[in-house]
């Protein structure tokens, strides 16, 4: 059997030989440039609109210049074809730049091989200015529902000796190389390009543009068009005039259609292991060759989608140590064959596949070994299902927000979120989102979302979601809840209230939990009152709880829309009030004044502030503080940007609390002031940061912390990659969750038991009743502390789990009585903010409490034979 | 653009001798015991080799440097002939074959340690803006000038300014008078008093200079509107005040001496000083990275340029990378980023402590890159959005006009302010405690020879010298500004594509060959 595998991929390549040269040279760069990338599956079709909005959320990712959309598992009705003739037709988009081509392209490539069942012009907007900023005419799209003549196959079968392949997979083979021929005539033989294929696999289409991937859908009418995956591509061409398309993603291999983040540095190098495969390129984009990779390990050589992820991102080092040793002989046979081409650099793909064969649709995110680009995964199960991929967080909750305004069924929050580290050993830093039919015979589809080892992500079972109207009605506790809520407002703190609501949270109904919200929102209008309410309701977003039968994303989604309601119950500038809040957003942003009399708190929507530039909520924030202003709730964000920066030095008894998206770059260079995140945070948070308190109650993105000089930090989960980098001075930081690699690379911050710097990881999480538990190792990663020359990382690893292998230039050394004396106040500090507890969290193991001998293990620079600096006479360099 | 600042007016030059005793010049005068004092040769000479002061028996020791050697024999004021008793002699000096490299030879070091003394261009017969690297400027010549394109205008209506904002945004102009500006020394590297120095030397010329990445010194406070503040990867000392404090920053991408290796200042320079202005440990090796660990993609570019924008609303950008094969690409996507100032560093430049197989072998030539630079962003419609500026072996004021005819608006200069404080580019900035003429050194002892006075005078000098010769090579082809010479690359010959008989036509450059 291998054997005769073997002669099927010697066949084919050889039939690819046949190909007409392409005549490129690669050893042009690759067209370059960046991007915003974002997808999502769901068991439902849905609707093309709701990708328009995280793509347009993302428009500071793209410039206009290129964007393009994929669906798969379409929907037969909008289409306007039976099922069977979607399932078995190939769906071929031929995009005609030069529209009178439609006729010559037809009479060479279509009708002489394919029986056409329809074709028909993809439908779009009479006239492309109607779709505000589109500057260039899109193409026309021919669409093509068509099979290979039986006959023609049959010559082709022959003249390639393929009779030993799977009939029909010869017939993809035969569309495939049409596709190639045409491009090579019509579109990269030429310099004025004049048509080339968009896609050209079953029950899967791609269109793109000159412009935002969101005017694709508006140009091509796919607002109400249905199907159950979905990717966008904002593109960021480096070169500045583009008149085609061509260059857009996403591209195709065969049924698959790739959009790509990031830039190759060994292009040229994959070009040359794909020719040796009898495989060019024809567009001169390194997201053209990776997909080529992809079609080239799945259709040619038949490798399951384990090893062609990590063909394309290699598990190496410490984590190739960790596999089991059946694992590392396959992985180092994939990885001695095909290293040349893993793609070196950063890159982020998302990938829309359908198999036709086994009857499901994937949409796919890899990430690179060195988690160079942004990237996030999210999850939401219920009575319909959604797996989503983007490069911002804030992509995903708009992509939620979107279609919970049109179907109930989906929330605007997921259950789950997580990054990805590439070559990972614990899941391999790609995640599989996959539909196939429920088996319920209805029809019906369900999702189920795995690693690259094929382990399932589940959120918790047994917890419904919230499901209103029906939701609203009968809460019970009613009384109770009233009575609670308003002792707790009159309260000095709200530590009865919260021991109360986590009692009574387990067995409320989604009712009581609304009500409770009411309760506390509708109250009164006093500050005093809103303050608390504010408190409480801040609390209860954050913090961790059993929600028993009730979905934490749902609950999350009702104590959310409560403190929306306060928010925008505070008095703006135009309405007399004796408050001490005021309130603006973009609308009002005129009217910012100084402060006077009592007010104190101002709060900034910062909904439809741009996210970057002169207007921007972030500069706003530094002309309120200019006008006196120190006090800011900031909320509604969708991925603004820099909240926190601008506002100069020694900043102390500042505040800013943020709630909802916020965005990159958030409290980067800070002096002095506070700033907590309600929620997940971005990337390169704190970066340059010199003073100040940062508290995250979620995850942390990349880079955090890039280049700091000091201020307290604490995380309530992960960060992702690369946290200190670069860090010089005294930060001081507790990262409860893990972070995936490079934490505190190049660490500069001198002794920490002489005032330097130090990061405390604690490696635990919380589980589904919210309590404590450690993760299955506190730090993955293959590099721990490399190049530090100063600070210190306190690692809680009662099992010894980090070893030596992960360290560049560090070493591990128990802890004295000094260092805990050190960490214990942070430790502190980090029980008060998230309620995890030093004595029966932190230093219980397995129930047993240990001393912190046994628990914390101490990383610090390795002493190195560095000569001693010369004696200093005197103590200044002043000038002479 | 707000404010279009007028023109200002040069500084003075003032004569500074060099600090060290016993100059070095290309020829050595000697006086032998047969000199009986009569004083002819201190009347004679008129370039002030000899001087006797009133009273003296003697001359004093003859200033050799000033000698114009053996291009005086024919001159009837010849000292080595009039000598009645034969005490003169005049020789080359041999100092000269264990001095400089192939690059910066002995003789343009001497011309420019002559500059920086005196404001002029010198007399001596010396050739200071050829060097022997057989290649890149010295390769190169602006053609032999038509003698009836000579305008005849005076240096003060010659335009040497250069703007810095050209996007047209709402930000700020900035026009600095001459077309170049200093490069990123940093507190670390170099020694205090020297980096202020070339902020006061920026001030008066109403030019700029830059921090690298070192910190922000206090010290710069006083002429923070000429100071520009590096953001480069390492961003050590990079605070928001720093940030706030300059009308440009810089992001330092790489530099064109050692693409892809980061920066890496060693142990022994990491003096008590040094760590407390990065924050650093003492007498630990500081590494700055070789990417932005922020900055992956041009989205990322884009977004690490709006953060800076954010913080400091009026602040110019420039964006300094190396000359790698795709330079046009990053040039066209940083201004479509939103940089002001796009500066290539190519791959001459760096002082000793760059790795030579570095230096020599990764970046492309700068005067590759600029011209190819240039084109692009031509037939991409926006060359005239963004100030070009080219670094990067860039020694003396002709390879500047060089550059600037190939294509650069300007340029950027670090090694020549350095051999105008009387660097022997003897390579050795990184090793030990630094630099032995107390330049590149913060040692205690060594990082404090120079005055911040002398080096900002010194460098004033300097670069007046050097407006001079631009002024001259304008006129010689009929133009009144540095801005009509952008991309006049018609005015340049390379003597590799010339016939014989034309290439004949051109001093050849010297064949130096060191003892080294």
């Amino acid at each position: 059997m291998p054997q005769e595998n073997n002669s099927i991929i010697d066949d084919l390549l050889a039939a690819r030989a046949c190909l007409p040269l392409s005549g490129l040279d690669e050893t042009e760069a690759a067209e370059e440039g960046g991007c915003g990338v974002t997808g999502f599956i769901a068991s439902v079709p849905v609707s093309g609109r709701h990708i328009m909005e995280p793509s347009f959320q993302m428009h500071n990712r793209g410039n206009g210049k290129g964007g393009g959309i994929a669906a798969v598992g379409l929907s037969a009705v909008s289409l306007g074809v039976a099922q069977d003739v979607l399932d078995s037709h190939y769906l071929i988009q031929v995009a005609l730049l030069d529209p009178s081509l439609r006729q010559a392209v037809e009479a060479e490539f279509i009708t002489p091989f394919l029986d056409v069942h329809s074709a028909s012009e993809v439908p779009h907007l009479a006239d492309f200015r109607e779709v505000k900023g589109l500057e260039i005419k899109p193409p026309d799209v021919m669409r093509y529902f068509a099979r290979v003549k039986p006959a023609e196959l049959n010559r082709f079968i022959s003249e390639n000796k393929l009779g030993a392949m799977d009939v029909r997979k010869a017939e993809d083979e035969f569309i495939s190389q049409n596709s190639f021929r045409l491009n090579q005539k019509y579109y990269s033989s030429l310099v004025d390009k004049k048509a080339f294929v968009l896609s050209h696999g079953r029950d899967i289409m791609i269109l793109k543009i000159v412009g935002y991937a969101e005017q694709v859908a508006q140009y091509y009418q796919l607002e109400d068009f249905k199907a159950h995956g979905w990717i966008a591509h904002q593109r960021y061409p480096t070169k500045g005039r583009v008149w085609h398309p061509g260059g857009a993603h996403p591209f195709i291999g065969m049924d698959e259609a790739l959009v790509h983040n990031g830039d190759f540095a060994n292009y040229y190098a994959i070009t040359e292991y794909l020719r040796q495969f009898n495989i060019q390129p024809q567009f001169l984009t390194d997201t053209e060759v990776s997909v080529q990779l992809f079609d080239l390990w799945n259709r040619t050589f038949n490798y399951p989608l384990e090893y062609i992820i990590e063909a394309m991102a290699p598990t190496s080092e410490y984590d190739f140590d960790q596999l089991l040793p059946e694992k590392q002989r396959i992985y180092k046979h994939i990885q001695s064959t095909h290293l040349p081409a893993s793609p070196d650099g950063p890159w982020f793909f998302i990938i829309a596949r359908n198999n036709p064969y086994e009857h499901y649709k994937q949409l796919i995110g890899i990430t690179d070994t060195s988690m160079l680009r942004p990237q996030v995964f999210a999850l939401q199960e219920g009575e319909v299902q959604i797996g989503l991929i983007c490069s911002e967080k804030q992509a995903v909750d708009s992509t939620l927000e979107s279609l919970s305004r049109e179907d109930r069924r989906f929330r605007p929050v997921a259950d789950k979120y997580w990054n990805a580290r590439g070559g990972s050993a614990s899941d391999g830093g790609a995640f599989i989102f996959t539909i196939r039919d429920s088996g319920k015979g209805d029809g019906s589809k369900k999702l189920v979302c795995t690693n690259k080892f094929g382990d399932a992500v589940n959120v918790p079972a047994g917890q419904k979601p919230f499901n209103p109207p029906a939701d609203y009605d009968a809460p019970v506790s009613r009384n109770a809840i009233s009575q609670a809520v308003r002792s707790a407002l009159s309260a000095a703190d709200n530590t009865d209230f919260m021991r109360y609501f986590i009692h009574g949270m387990a067995k409320w109904n989604y009712a009581s939990v609304i009500f409770l919200c009411h309760e506390l929102t509708d109250i009164g209008l006093s500050d005093k009152a809103r303050s608390a309410a504010i408190e409480i309701l801040t609390a209860l977003n954050d913090l961790r709880y059993p929600t028993g039968d009730k979905k934490r994303s749902s609950v999350l989604q009702i104590i959310r829309d409560a403190l929306h309601r306060l928010f925008e119950g505070t008095p703006d500038f135009t309405t007399g009030s004796v408050s001490g809040y005021r309130r603006l957003d973009w609308f009002g942003r005129g009217d910012l004044r100084a402060p006077s009399g009592n007010e104190k708190v101002l709060l900034v929507n910062a909904r439809d502030f741009p996210p970057e530039g002169a207007e921007c909520d972030a500069r706003f924030i530094v002309s309120a503080f200019q006008l006196g202003w120190r006090r800011f709730i900031c909320y509604g964000y969708r991925g603004q940007r820099f909240t926190g920066c601008g506002l100069g030095k020694e900043t102390d008894g500042v505040r800013i609390d943020v709630y909802d998206s916020s965005g990159d770059y958030l409290a980067s260079g800070i002096d002095g002031m506070e700033i907590r995140v309600h929620g997940n945070a971005q990337d390169q948070l704190g970066q340059i940061m010199k003073r100040g308190k940062l508290v995250v109650f979620g995850d942390v993105g990349q880079t955090l912390m890039y280049g700091a000089k000091g201020g307290d930090v604490f995380i309530m989960g992960n960060a992702a990659g690369r946290p200190l980098i670069n860090a010089v001075g005294r930060p001081k930081m507790v990262i409860n969750g893990t972070c995936l690699d490079f934490l505190a690379e190049s660490f500069m911050a001198g002794d920490p038991l002489k005032g330097g710097g130090f990061v405390i990881l604690n490696g635990i999480e919380f589980d589904e009743e919210g309590k404590v538990r450690e993760l299955n190792s506190p730090y993955p990663g293959s590099n721990l502390f490399s190049l530090a020359s100063g600070g210190a990382i306190y690692i809680r690893d009662p099992h010894g789990q980090v070893v030596g292998e992960q360290l560049n230039g560090g070493e591990i050394v128990e802890l004295s009585q000094a260092d805990w004396d050190l960490i214990r106040p942070y430790l502190a500090e980090n029980e008060r903010l998230f309620g995890i507890s030093i004595e029966n969290d932190l230093l219980s193991v397995k129930g047993q409490q240990k001393p912190f001998t046994e628990v914390y293990r101490k990383v610090q620079p390795v002493k190195t034979g560095a000569p001693k600096p010369p004696p200093v006479k005197e103590k200044a360099c002043k000038p002479a | 653009m707000n404010t279009v600042q007028p023109e200002k007016a040069l500084p003075e030059a003032v004569e500074t001798p060099s600090r060290f005793r016993n100059p070095i010049g290309k020829f050595v005068v000697t006086r032998n015991s047969r000199c009986t004092g009569c004083g002819l040769c201190a009347s004679l000479c008129p370039h002030g080799v000899h001087i006797k002061p009133e009273g003296y028996a003697k001359p004093l020791p003859p200033r050799s440097e000033r000698c114009v050697g053996t291009a005086c024999e024919k001159c009837e004021y010849y000292c080595v002939a009039r000598c009645p008793n034969k005490a003169l002699s005049v020789s080359f000096n041999s100092t000269l074959e264990t001095m400089g490299d192939y690059r910066w030879t002995p003789e343009m070091l001497i011309a420019h340690w002559h500059m920086a003394e005196t404001g002029n261009l010198p007399e001596v017969d010396l050739e200071y803006s050829l060097g022997s690297s057989g290649g890149g400027f010295d390769k190169m010549r602006f053609r032999t000038p038509v003698p009836s394109e000579y305008i005849k205008i005076s240096d003060e209506v010659i335009d040497t300014s250069l703007d810095l904002n050209r996007r047209g945004d709402e930000r700020p102009q900035k026009t600095l008078s001459l077309p170049c500006y200093g490069g990123g020394m940093s507190f670390g590297s170099t020694a205090l008093n020297v980096i202020v120095g070339r902020a006061r030397a920026a001030k008066r010329l109403n030019t700029m200079t830059c921090t690298g990445e070192g910190g922000y010194p206090p010290e710069f406070l006083p002429y923070a509107e000429h100071v520009i503040t590096q953001v480069a990867t390492g961003l050590f000392g990079v605070r928001e005040e720093t940030i706030q404090n300059a009308p440009v920053v810089e992001f330092k991408y790489a530099q064109g001496a050692k693409p892809g290796l980061g920066g890496h200042l060693l142990g022994d320079k990491v003096t008590p000083e040094v760590a407390a202005m990065r924050e650093t440990v003492v007498g630990s090796s500081l590494f700055s990275p070789f990417p932005f660990h922020s900055v992956y993609s041009v989205e990322d570019h884009k977004k690490h340029l709006d953060w800076i924008k954010e913080i400091n609303p009026r602040a110019l950008l420039s964006i300094k990378v190396s000359t790698p094969s795709d330079a046009d690409m990053v040039a066209v996507g940083s201004y479509y980023a939103g940089a002001h100032i796009i500066h290539f560093d190519g791959s001459y430049g760096g002082t000793g402590a760059a790795p030579d197989i570095a230096k020599k072998n990764i970046a492309m030539p700068i005067e590759y890159a600029i011209p190819r630079i240039h084109r692009f962003l031509k037939a991409e419609g926006v060359r005239e959005k963004v100030c070009l500026i080219a670094s990067g072996g860039i020694r003396n004021a002709v390879d500047a006009a060089k550059a600037i005819a190939l294509g650069a608006d300007g340029v950027v200069i670090g090694t020549a302010d350095l051999v105008a404080l009387d660097c022997i580019r003897c390579g050795k900035c990184e090793s030990g405690r630094g630099c032995a003429r107390g330049i590149a050194s913060t040692d205690a002892e060594l990082g404090r020879m120079i005055s911040e006075e002398y080096a900002e005078q010194r460098i004033v000098n300097m670069y007046t010298a050097w407006r001079k010769q631009w002024c001259e090579i304008l006129r010689q082809y009929g133009l009144r500004s540095t801005r009509e010479l952008v991309g006049r690359s018609d005015l340049l010959v390379n003597m590799d594509y010339l016939d014989e008989a034309e290439r004949a036509k051109y001093k050849p450059a010297p064949q130096n060959k060191l003892v080294i």
